[in-house]
């Protein structure tokens, strides 16, 4: 099989593997006990909430809250600051979030607090012009996505934090950094982000586990209490061999940057034989443009179900996805890709292909081989 | 004193003569039925009992689904020789419900010492006594106790439903196209009911549907088989054909054409499974396809009787019976079953046979059909 699904999820490292095994072997302690056994796992935490210190830009170590993953993190930065903040306030969200974003902001709302949506251009980038209209002195709050999920399009957070920041001082901004940590670059105290999510398996590491890093001195309000873990912020036992695993997957990925580079050139590799063909269309950025994550591409095959291409490629040992892996089980036309003026048809024939680390240039000519193959012989059976 | 589980069985009482063929028929599927859970099946005085067990809930959830069983409770069997044991035991029974009973008596054995008015008497009192927050009333109680006087004794409060029908395997065997719609597992459950074996044909259509679809069917499949035991799936490889009738045919008619060819592999593919009818899920013109001419032109391939007993309902009837029979849910899962690319947008709603036939001959029927059958998985479900 060969896997184009990775912004779902990633094949762990071998360094994870073995990290989280010994782990659970050797290493079970609670690293909250008070033995010599438990201090050194307690050691391994610290050493990654080092490294997610060096892959942010932020400045200490108990900026670093550890949860189950990036929903969890996205879900104790909005509605922990929702709860935190007594007037009732403005929060600002793109039209492009996740689920995970996008659901929780209803309950926001549910809280008292007024949320408007930021609208996105035709590239699949936030409309910053029309964004600044949005803001005011009551804004409280903003949620934007470090890269789209669905096309790949870096968001420019960093404007847009200067722009609210502008208008509101003490505006806090959370960025859902899920498809793009540690594969565009984010520096939280240069960028102006106060509330940062990042998930381990789309980095190759461990399902389960992420984190939030909230900038010192941002007020949030526990969602889970309890044993008074991560200072109270987030209660629960750790979940050691995951952090661990966490921790393996930063150290595997900041070694090979060079890697994670050279997939922007499979991706271009594959753009490049695919966009010759008559009737497909990228969503999204342009590959080569700077706003283009390295890691996805979203492509419109004219004429064909997305939903076709993605069985008919999976008939020839090549799994990709439509649109993304977390609306496809609701089975509508995406959101998001009719936000940025795609058709119905056009959105409906989107495939998702997304790069890892494990993928390499031959893999990419068999796809684009199929891809050809299939679009001339699936499209035409379209429908009169 | 133990727990049992007592079976009662509906039309098979109607039987004469073959009465014991449907008997150990019936026994057969309950005792397939409870084959992991454990239990000894047996016949008594022309009643069915099951015994030890390991989990009693488990037990009834999977006996009520065995057709031809009409309902059942759990009883106390207990000796029938210390009458005041019977009465403490139906007290203990009864004294977690709330509001009027009334207890029955039945009488096998006629040389107890008590007659069945006089056990009732007795037991009522006793309850009534011991448990002083019931009280009685015979004609409309809240809960009834059974006391049943046989080799032993049994006592029973609950009464629950079970599926009712024939045993299965005793009234043939039939072929169902199942698609991953709600009506086509209603219709096998129908007809299986009946005593019908069944087994199923499916088809896929990779890669316009995908592996969940075809997953999902596999599912219903299952789902069905916890009535009707274990069967065969057939899925059949169709993409070929619709793409010859969607190319070269006239397209009001590619659905009614792509109706008549699952008819013709579904016939084949019941003769080679023994079966000697075909199930749809049809119901009279909920689609183009359904209407009283276009039935006709897909009932005209076929040489066996077709059966469609959904096809006097309404959808919401059809629905209300899915969700009883707990195939709803996975019907409703949104994996497309018949492809979009392939509907035409104005299907022939009365079409005439002849014309059908006409376009029909642009196809090289026999050959698709091959192909098609060459090209089928056998899945075993249940």
């Amino acid at each position: 099989m060969m896997y184009f699904d990775n912004s779902a999820t990633t094949r762990p490292f071998d360094s994870v593997i073995d990290g989280m095994s010994a782990s659970m072997r050797d290493g079970f302690y609670n690293a909250s006990a008070a033995y010599r056994p438990a201090m050194d796992i307690e050691k391994q935490i610290h050493a990654c909430r080092q490294a997610i210190i060096a892959q942010t830009g932020a400045k200490r170590e108990d900026e670093v809250i550890f949860t189950a993953g990036g929903t969890e993190s996205d879900n104790l930065a909005i509605l922990g600051a929702a709860a935190a903040i007594r007037r009732a306030g403005v929060f600002l969200v793109s039209s492009i979030e996740h689920p995970a974003v996008a659901e929780t902001m209803r309950r926001v709302e549910k809280m008292g607090h007024e949320v408007r949506i930021m609208p996105i251009n035709a590239r699949g980038v936030i409309d910053l012009e029309a964004c600044e209209r949005l803001m005011d002195e009551d804004t409280a709050f903003i949620s934007c996505m470090q890269v789209s999920n669905e096309t790949g399009a870096i968001q420019p957070v960093a404007e847009l934090s200067a722009m609210a920041r502008a208008k509101n001082r003490s505006v806090l901004v959370h960025v859902d950094g899920v498809q793009g940590f540690m594969r565009v670059p984010m520096n939280m105290s240069r960028m102006g982000v106060d509330l940062y999510a990042l998930s381990g398996h789309k980095i190759h590491g461990p399902k389960g586990v992420g984190a939030l890093v909230v900038r010192k001195g941002v007020r949030l309000i526990p969602q889970t209490t309890g044993g008074g873990q991560e200072k109270g912020i987030r209660s629960g036992t750790y979940n050691s061999p995951a952090i661990i695993g966490l921790h393996k997957a930063i150290e595997e990925m900041a070694a090979r940057q060079a890697d994670v580079e050279a997939m922007r050139a499979l991706k271009l590799r594959l753009y490049e034989r695919v966009s010759r063909l008559d009737g497909v269309k990228v969503n999204g950025p342009e590959p080569a443009a700077a706003d283009s994550a390295p890691h996805i591409l979203s492509l419109s095959f004219d004429g064909v179900r997305g939903e076709v291409m993605r069985n008919a490629l999976e008939g020839e040992g090549i799994l990709v996805s439509t649109g993304s892996a977390c609306s496809s089980h609701k089975q509508k036309v995406s959101a998001s890709l009719r936000s940025m003026g795609l058709s119905e048809t056009q959105a409906d024939g989107t495939i998702r292909i997304s790069f890892g680390l494990m993928n390499n240039e031959q893999e990419i000519d068999t796809a684009a081989e199929k891809m050809e193959k299939l679009y001339a012989l699936l499209k035409q059976y379209r429908r009169r | 004193m133990r727990q049992i589980l007592l079976v009662r069985f509906g039309e098979v009482f109607l039987k004469g003569q073959n009465r014991p063929f449907f008997m150990k028929k019936l026994i057969d599927h309950i005792r397939l039925a409870i084959r992991e859970v454990g239990g000894n099946v047996w016949l008594s005085e022309g009643r069915i009992y099951v015994s030890d067990f390991s989990d009693l809930d488990e037990c009834i959830r999977r006996v009520t689904k065995v057709f031809g069983v009409h309902s059942v409770s759990p009883a106390i069997e207990m000796p029938k020789d210390d009458f005041d044991a019977i009465c403490r035991q139906a007290a203990e029974m009864m004294r977690p419900k709330q509001g009027t009973f009334k207890v029955l008596a039945k009488r096998s054995d006629k040389r107890y010492p008590l007659d069945s008015p006089a056990i009732m008497r007795e037991a009522g009192g006793y309850i009534l006594q011991n448990v002083p927050h019931l009280s009685v009333d015979v004609n409309h109680p809240d809960h009834e106790i059974t006391i049943e006087i046989r080799d032993h004794a049994y006592l029973s409060v609950e009464r629950i439903p079970a599926v009712c029908g024939m045993p299965m395997g005793t009234n043939g065997k039939a072929c169902l196209l199942l698609s991953g719609g709600i009506d086509s597992p209603v219709a096998g459950f129908m007809i299986a009911k009946r005593g019908v074996e069944l087994c199923c044909v499916h088809y896929h259509s990779f890669p316009y549907t995908s592996e969940r679809a075809k997953e999902k069917v596999l599912e219903l499949a299952r789902l069905l088989s916890e009535y009707c035991g274990r069967m065969r799936v057939h899925v059949v490889p169709f993409t070929e054909i619709q793409m010859q009738i969607h190319e070269k045919c006239p397209e009001n008619f590619t659905t009614l054409i792509m109706r008549r060819y699952m008819m013709r592999i579904a016939q084949i593919i019941a003769e080679r499974d023994h079966a000697q009818a075909l199930i749809t899920g049809e119901s009279v013109g909920q689609v183009a396809s359904q209407t009283m001419e276009a039935l006709g032109c897909t009932d005209e391939v076929v040489g066996m009787p077709v059966f469609r007993p959904c096809i006097g309902m309404d959808k919401s009837e059809i629905i209300e019976r899915a969700e009883q029979i707990g195939t709803f849910e996975t019907s409703s899962l949104p994996y497309e079953d018949c492809c979009t690319v392939f509907t035409p947008k104005h299907p022939a709603t009365h079409p005439r046979k002849e014309l059908i036939r006409k376009a029909e001959k642009a196809l090289d029927t026999e050959a698709l059909i091959a192909a098609a059958i060459e090209g089928t998985e056998v899945v075993v479900v249940g």
